[in-house]
């Protein structure tokens, strides 16, 4: 099921000279196939990984993350 | 096909060729075809473990990396979601094995030994439903 999270982890990856799944899942600390999960909107990761997803990319929570719930449109 | 995937279709198949056979044989000794023998479940389990240790063991040499990476949390949540749907499984079919006393048997030993083979059936039931919906999980994550 997709989550209400959009993510720009494609985006990201290609500013940082196309950086691979692999490489970013090692930096984090999970597996190819959870950021796969995740960069495809199929997997909401916790807060801790989130961070982690940032801190790699060396930018904000908030550029990486964008939530499409109902609050964030008031 | 991540390694954790691999994993769970070697452990799906390995219990479902093994115990399938076994319990063909328990109805076979039901229907009265063959005779009892304890130390047939003995071998099956030895088949099964051997099974699962060397099938591991190849797809651990083909991707030594993952196979050394512990679980991470998506892994774990997976193997959480799997564990919950098979415990209802295990729950369910467990009750039912109690029912195995009400059966007309001749022998009250035959009740004993009915009631273990339906809670081996359980046990293996509800591993592979957990096996099978860990697969199904990867599946649609992928």
């Amino acid at each position: 099921m997709d989550t209400a999270i959009r993510n720009t982890i494609r985006r990201l990856r290609f500013d940082q000279n196309e950086m691979t799944q692999q490489a970013l899942a090692d930096k984090v600390g999970v597996t190819r196939q959870t950021i796969n999960a995740i960069e495809l909107g199929k997997y909401s990761p916790s807060l801790e990984v989130a961070f982690r997803i940032a801190a790699a990319f060396g930018v904000p929570l908030e550029q990486v993350f964008q939530f499409d719930g109902p609050q964030s449109k008031a | 096909m991540s390694f954790r995937e691999k994993s769970a279709w070697i452990s799906l198949v390995s219990l479902v060729v093994v115990f399938g056979a076994y319990f063909s044989y328990i109805g076979m000794v039901l229907a009265g075809l063959a005779r009892n023998r304890f130390a047939l479940f003995l071998v099956m389990l030895a088949v099964f473990i051997i099974a699962e240790v060397v099938l591991h063991l190849v797809i651990a040499t083909q991707s030594p990396r993952d196979a050394r990476t512990p679980k991470d949390e998506r892994e774990q949540l997976i193997e959480l979601k799997a564990t919950r749907t098979a415990f209802y499984v295990l729950l369910v079919s467990a009750v039912g094995s109690i029912g195995t006393v009400h059966l007309r048997l001749s022998d009250p030993d035959d009740h004993l030994w009915l009631m273990m083979q339906a809670v081996l059936f359980s046990i293996v039931c509800a591993e592979a439903v957990k096996f099978a919906r860990q697969i199904v999980l990867y599946r649609r994550d992928a």
